[in-house]
């Protein structure tokens, strides 16, 4: 799954770029599974793709037009979705996008390495398997999928926060 | 030939009504677009602050497409702080999502009796009261609207009381500190009575050949990447500058009095790096990431850009440096243009060390090299429009007025506009941009960087001129200007960063029109981009001319004029601005 290091996003989209011009050719930060969640006023800047977590609320598929893939990525059957977003609307953290009324997984790219972790000039992102990654202590957040990529990195952010407070700098 | 023909959204304010329209069809997006419509469609003589001003917001073709860095937008109006024809661009995520939006620019018209902000998602188009945002800052207007939408990815251009106040140097920022800067688009939009623009978009940028486009994408992200200041920008960004310009001597110490700066290592790049430099920043779709986020015992915020950091410092006299980087937290929370307000400030300082000006006519404020007080209460009360703030937010030149001929002759400023962190004498290229161009006194409608690099070889490429490198000579200074504003332009059109496409000259004509080509799926020449961007640069010769410019108003600040460096590495230096002017007119083809 791609994990974003919230200490090294420095919050250029690139990965948002690679994404939809992977997937759709055309750019725009719609089009992309991986979203970076920029938050005026605090300087935190967070990727967020889908994290695989143990919860998996999105599989609460009314049509179980959704499944796991064999690296643990979200898998849609196209023909049996019909546009309820309520995998949208349940994912805790914002990882699910939508456009042209389908929702987007992050597919981690099909077979080549994602296009996320490699264009990503801070190296910010990796894609990590075997890590198991619990949301449950954001699923009472209650919001648009763009309040939950907020609030998670607000969350996400507290330590490094405090370490600017007490004095941290960028070179330690 | 028209290359690119976008959708233009024409916003009537004083009857909250909005159309569709197309951009000028002989235009390359941008500045281009904004230039052309401002001739067109102004009277000569109209009031900048009046009704009957349009302010133009352009992208371009190119804007949020996976060409690198192609981040900004042009806002441009006729100037309430020159006169004459202003724009300014800013950089951060504001460009891409009104790109994504369809609206190629949006042009405002007449004014509105209230305060009101344009909303725009998807194909909703709405004005939108804005009484509760009236007052506000930029970033407590910024946060406001996100939390109004409930979208914390909503793009947010606004004003600050500075611009609701009609600053003549406010500005219109995104992002909370990325900002159109100069000229004061922002007092234009705060006499519309427009407090901000709110974006959100879904439309993609879809290049129609795009193997060709993701060639010219590979090719600068290449020419990035293989840079030799591409680390350096890394880790310091615009502030590296510091000290280089130090070395050449140039830096302006106490208003230009001095090169040298006792103590500059505590208030240069590296100290910034070190002390309040928390993570880097990045605008959008960019490997330099050039940009810092601060942490002070005042303040948070990005930046400060080299301008602001020196004009702080160094300019102001002052050796605080945790200081110096909370007032640019200031001014852009108030959305003052960090440039003309540190000059203001710089000046005044200048004025009361030549016992020109006593505290007690600036409101019994402590005007001493690197007073704390001044530099934490100006901006405030220029913002405001409180006690002495009311006549500094004219700008320095119609301040000087009431102050007489010798703070006059103190000004560092061209047509109104005031002058960047550098001495114009040392680095005669910059000198002459700033004589000649446009909007006033200011490097950056290109930048003649050859003459920082020396690099020989590309003068010799781009204009047919070796000596052109060499910053203290005079030979090949037209021309090189001449290219350099081209150059400025054709990035004010592809919307992308000047650092990149100008400091970095990492961007030429060749491969903008491959990008443009892929783009547009179009046989687009590097001469078709040329020739436009003559055509605009005659635009705004022409929109000048008619608002009276003269060849006596193409010249540097007379503190300048005749007069050597004094002291430093460049100790001696003269400019004969006359003779740089006379060429520059020769190779436009201008009469004298």
């Amino acid at each position: 799954m791609i994990r974003c290091d919230i200490g090294l996003c420095v919050g250029c989209r690139m990965c948002e770029v690679s994404c939809s011009a992977g997937h759709y050719v055309g750019v725009s930060s719609e089009l992309s599974r991986i979203r970076v969640a920029k938050m005026e006023g605090s300087g935190i800047d967070l990727a967020i793709a889908c994290l695989s977590c143990l919860e998996k609320p999105c599989l609460e598929c009314p049509t179980l037009a959704l499944s796991v893939g064999s690296r643990g990525e979200i898998v849609l059957e196209e023909d049996d979705c019909i546009n309820c977003r309520a995998c949208y609307e349940a994912c805790p953290v914002g990882a699910v996008g939508y456009h042209d009324d389908l929702p987007l997984f992050c597919d981690l790219c099909g077979d080549g390495p994602p296009a996320c972790v490699e264009v990503c000039p801070t190296g910010a992102l990796s894609n990590t398997e075997d890590v198991e990654i619990s949301l449950r202590a954001f699923m009472g957040f209650d919001g648009k999928p763009g309040q939950k990529r907020a609030n998670y990195a607000t969350i996400e952010s507290e330590p490094i926060r405090e370490g600017w407070a007490s004095g941290v700098r960028v070179d330690g | 030939m028209s290359i690119y023909q976008g959708n233009a959204l024409r916003v009537d304010l004083t009857e909250g009504s909005f159309h569709w329209d197309k951009t000028p069809e002989n235009g390359i997006g941008g500045r281009t677009w904004n230039s052309v419509t401002l001739l067109r469609e102004l009277d000569a003589g109209i009031d900048p602050l009046g009704p009957e001003n349009l302010l133009c917001i352009s992208v371009g073709p190119l804007t949020g497409s996976k060409l690198q860095a192609t981040c900004r937008f042009i806002a441009s109006a006729k100037s309430p702080l020159t006169g004459f024809l202003g724009d300014s661009g800013a950089r951060g995520f504001f460009a891409a999502e009104l790109r994504w939006a369809g609206i190629d620019q949006i042009v405002f018209s007449g004014a509105s009796e209230s305060w009101v902000y344009l909303y725009v998602n998807g194909d909703q188009i709405e004005l939108r009261d804005a009484s509760h945002l009236a007052g506000m800052d930029i970033t407590e207007t910024t946060l406001q609207l996100i939390d109004d939408h409930g979208d914390p990815d909503l793009q947010v251009a606004t004003i600050g009381p500075a611009g609701e106040n009609l600053v003549k140097y406010a500005i219109i920022s995104c992002n909370l500190a990325r900002a159109c800067g100069r000229t004061g688009m922002g007092a234009v939009m705060g006499s519309k009575k427009l407090k901000a623009i709110a974006v959100r978009g879904s439309k993609p940028v879809i290049p129609v050949d795009p193997a060709r486009f993701d060639k010219a994408c590979d090719d600068l992200m290449g020419a990035i990447e293989g840079h030799r200041q591409f680390e350096s920008r890394r880790l310091y960004g615009t502030t590296r500058i510091m000290e280089s310009l130090s070395d050449m001597g140039v830096l302006p110490a106490y208003h230009y009095r001095s090169t040298l700066f006792e103590g500059l290592e505590e208030v240069g790049s590296r100290a910034l790096r070190r002390d309040h430099m928390v993570k880097p920043k990045s605008c959008y779709n960019c490997t330099v990431y050039c940009s810092r986020y601060n942490y002070t015992s005042y303040s948070e915020g990005e930046g400060p850009e080299y301008e602001a950091q020196a004009a702080f410092t160094v300019k102001c006299g002052c050796t605080d440096l945790e200081l110096a980087v909370h007032v640019s937290n200031l001014v852009n929370r108030l959305g003052l243009d960090c440039i003309s307000s540190g000059e203001v400030m710089a000046w005044l300082m200048e004025c009361k060390h030549e016992g020109i000006i006593t505290d007690d006519d600036c409101d019994g404020i402590d005007l001493s090299w690197g007073s704390k007080e001044a530099l934490l209460k100006l901006p405030e009360m220029i913002a405001y429009r409180e006690g002495i703030g009311d006549l500094l937010a004219e700008g320095t030149k119609i301040a000087a007025q009431k102050f007489g001929t010798e703070a006059r002759k103190l000004t560092a400023e061209v047509k109104g506009l005031e002058l960047f962190s550098a001495d114009p004498r040392g680095i005669k290229g910059f000198g002459l941009m700033n004589a000649v161009n446009s909007r006033g006194g200011d490097h950056y409608r290109g930048e003649p960087t050859i003459e920082l690099t020396g690099d020989e070889e590309l003068a010799l490429r781009r204009i047919g001129n070796r000596d052109a490198a060499h910053r203290l000579k005079e030979e090949g200074k037209g021309a090189l200007v001449n290219y350099a504003e081209h150059l400025g332009l054709l990035s004010d059109s592809m919307t992308v960063c000047k650092n990149i496409s100008c400091s970095m000259d990492v961007i030429d004509f060749d491969l903008a029109a491959e990008a443009y080509s892929g783009l547009l799926g179009k046989e687009i020449t590097a001469q078709d981009l040329w020739l436009v961007c003559s055509h605009v640069s005659q635009v705004e010769r022409e929109f000048n001319l008619r608002e009276g410019l003269t060849r006596e108003d193409d010249t540097l600040p007379e503190r300048f004029v005749g007069k050597p460096i004094p002291d430093g590495p460049s100790k001696g230096t003269i400019i004969d601005i006359d003779r740089l002017v006379e060429d520059y007119y020769e190779v436009k083809g201008w009469e004298q």
